[in-house]
């Protein structure tokens, strides 16, 4: 096995300084900044009339009824499944009970839906336009370079990460070149943005990418182009199939058999 | 237990109320007057706590329930500072402090004309909703509170507060079946969570911060008072004093040491064991039966020990046995003397 030896390449201690200072504090700033615009930029949670309201927390009654229904006896709790299946069944609690039965309307002709939209685009501005703007100014002053070597060894597979813009086939991928650092500042500063601006900032493009992921099931619920009715029907068959037992049946005697004196 | 100025101050008795209110001129001091939204405020204060504002709600509460105006004033002049005039919670305080300081009827009029011309604009308008109807009840005009009430409800049935609102309203006014129903929409709604009004909730009408224990208690209570109510059936009566059996029981197997399940239960076992009630037939399935009479017994025994227990305990201020009210703890010592003296003659 032959023993690679060690690189050494002479650097200008000066690079330290004058590259990796730098980067890391535009880094910071930027997202420091993209913080703020976000919350400048962000609009207000709009408004719900009250007939959405009505709706929605009807279906949420109807959810928590089926699924709490053992605190109720039998008599209180069959009253309740009647009311709401009948209420379910016959649109009572839906916005606009003429609608029924037609197809939801295209999500992107509803304004509400547009709204939204924007609201996502602009925070895809914030985060790409000052990315941009980093990444072009790091390639025109400091491209080439290679500025520090990690204390750890690495495989070869990091070189395409860690030595962006250097285009040196032999050389180890310890050695890090500038545009690799900018990589690294962007996945790895989220806990400085953490303790500089409180653990809910918007600093971070990565933590906004995951939860742009992330709430895909809460956000269906009453998203655009969601049919009310069908989610009313869906529940009443939910309440209808319900078999009822209570936590009061046999209390007594779980009692007397749990409580020593 | 000291009380903190973290949790909601409406259920405190007055000494504890009356010891935070006197803090306020010290947390007013130490916090800083102006919440400052600059960047660089920020980065060197760090970041504003929901905490504060909390507490300058209950700071709120419990200045204007002692008097302190001014203070309550400077808290809610930094809520507005923070929050603007327009926002719900503010308008409502605002409203709450105006209500606290009139001082005839007039006064309260011109403070539910505010509240119906912000209900004009805004109809999901929910905290001043409910300080409408708060002020409406206290005014005395309960069909207005209620017919409000159930509005509300009909848009918001997911509210645990209104709910238990309408169902001490209709208690008042002796429509017990109503009372229930409300009750049991509260236990529907937080059927396991130990403080489900949490304190944001606090500020809107008289809220009752229950547990479920407590909740299945109050509505062990209300079947019982249902029972008794003059004129009942015999038939409904028997019902309801089995599932007020139940839901003390389900109160005590929730909470073990709960003074007023074991109450509860008692003085149903009791009146129970008086009556030497026998469990009629079961005519309908969907209902609860009288459990037989050697239960009944076995858990008027229990009741009797535990209260015996709790009141002993508690007369010695025991450790861990602190923090029951006097009033229901002398209570349970007459039921229990009642109970002693009867078995004597």
């Amino acid at each position: 096995m032959a023993q690679v030896p060690v690189q050494t390449i002479h650097r200008d201690p000066q690079l330290f300084y004058w590259i990796l200072f730098p980067i890391t504090i535009v880094m910071i700033l930027t997202g420091v900044l993209r913080h703020y615009a976000t919350v400048l930029m962000a609009s207000a949670p709009k408004k719900q009339d009250r007939k959405t309201l009505r709706e929605q927390r009807a279906l949420l009654h109807g959810i928590n009824v089926r699924s709490n229904y053992h605190v109720l006896s039998k008599s209180s709790f069959s009253a309740r499944r009647d009311a709401l299946i009948t209420a379910y069944e016959t649109g009572s609690y839906l916005k606009d009970p003429d609608n029924r039965g037609q197809p939801p309307p295209n999500p992107m002709s509803d304004p509400s839906a547009m709204e939204g939209m924007m609201g996502m685009m602009k925070n895809q501005m914030a985060m790409i336009i000052p990315n941009t703007l980093i990444m072009s100014w790091i390639n025109a002053f400091f491209s080439g370079y290679v500025i520090m070597k990690l204390p750890f060894p690495l495989t070869i597979k990091f070189k395409s990460m860690l030595q962006a813009g250097v285009a040196t086939r032999d050389m180890d991928p310890r050695w890090m070149s500038s545009i690799s650092w900018y990589f690294l500042c962007i996945f790895g500063l989220q806990s400085v943005f953490n303790f500089l601006l409180g653990s809910e900032n918007a600093a971070n493009q990565m933590a906004q990418q995951m939860t742009q992921m992330g709430p895909q099931g809460a956000g269906q619920m009453f998203g655009p182009g969601v049919d009310p009715n069908k989610q009313f029907l869906a529940e009443a068959e939910n309440l209808a199939v319900i078999e009822h037992y209570s936590v009061l049946d046999g209390v007594e005697q779980r009692l007397l058999e749990g409580i020593k004196v | 237990m000291a009380p903190s100025v973290l949790q909601s101050p409406v259920q405190l008795p007055p000494a504890a109320a009356l010891s935070l209110s006197q803090q306020a001129p010290a947390i007013l001091r130490n916090s800083p007057s102006t919440a400052s939204s600059s960047p660089f405020g920020t980065l060197l204060s760090g970041s504003e706590k929901p905490e504060q504002w909390l507490q300058y709600e209950n700071l709120i509460l419990s200045c204007l329930r002692t008097g302190d105006d001014q203070a309550a004033h400077v808290c809610l002049g930094r809520l507005v500072a923070r929050f603007g005039d327009d926002n719900e919670r503010v308008q409502a305080l605002r409203g709450l402090v105006k209500e606290a300081e009139a001082e005839n009827n007039g006064a309260l009029e011109d403070v539910l004309k505010e509240y119906d011309q912000i209900l004009s604009e805004n109809d999901t308008n929910i905290p001043v909703a409910k300080r409408r109807i708060a002020l409406l009840r206290s005014m005395g005009r309960l069909s207005d509170a209620t017919s409000a009430l159930v509005q509300l409800l009909d848009f918001s049935p997911t509210d645990a507060e209104a709910w238990s609102e309408l169902s001490d309203i209709y208690l008042s006014q002796g429509l017990y079946p109503q009372a229930v129903y409300a009750m049991e929409e509260v236990l529907v709604m937080a059927p396991n969570a130990w403080n489900v009004c949490s304190p944001t909730t606090a500020l809107d009408l008289s809220p009752m911060l229950m547990q479920p224990s407590q909740i299945h208690a109050r509505l062990g209570e209300l079947q019982y008072m249902a029972a008794t109510a003059p004129g009942v059936a015999n038939g409904s009566y028997q019902k309801c004093m089995a599932e007020a059996v139940k839901r003390f029981s389900r109160s005590i197997e929730l909470c073990d040491d709960y003074l007023r399940g074991y109450y509860g239960l008692k003085l149903v076992t009791k009146k129970l064991l008086e009556e030497n009630a026998k469990p009629t037939k079961q005519t309908n399935e969907s209902d609860f039966a009288l459990p037989d009479t050697n239960t009944i017994e076995r858990l008027n025994e229990l009741a009797t020990a535990k209260l015996s227990e709790i009141i002993r305990h508690s007369a010695a201020n025991d450790r861990g046995w602190r923090g029951y009210s006097e009033a229901e703890v002398a209570a349970a010592r007459e039921l229990l003397a009642d109970d002693a003296s009867a078995a004597k003659r």
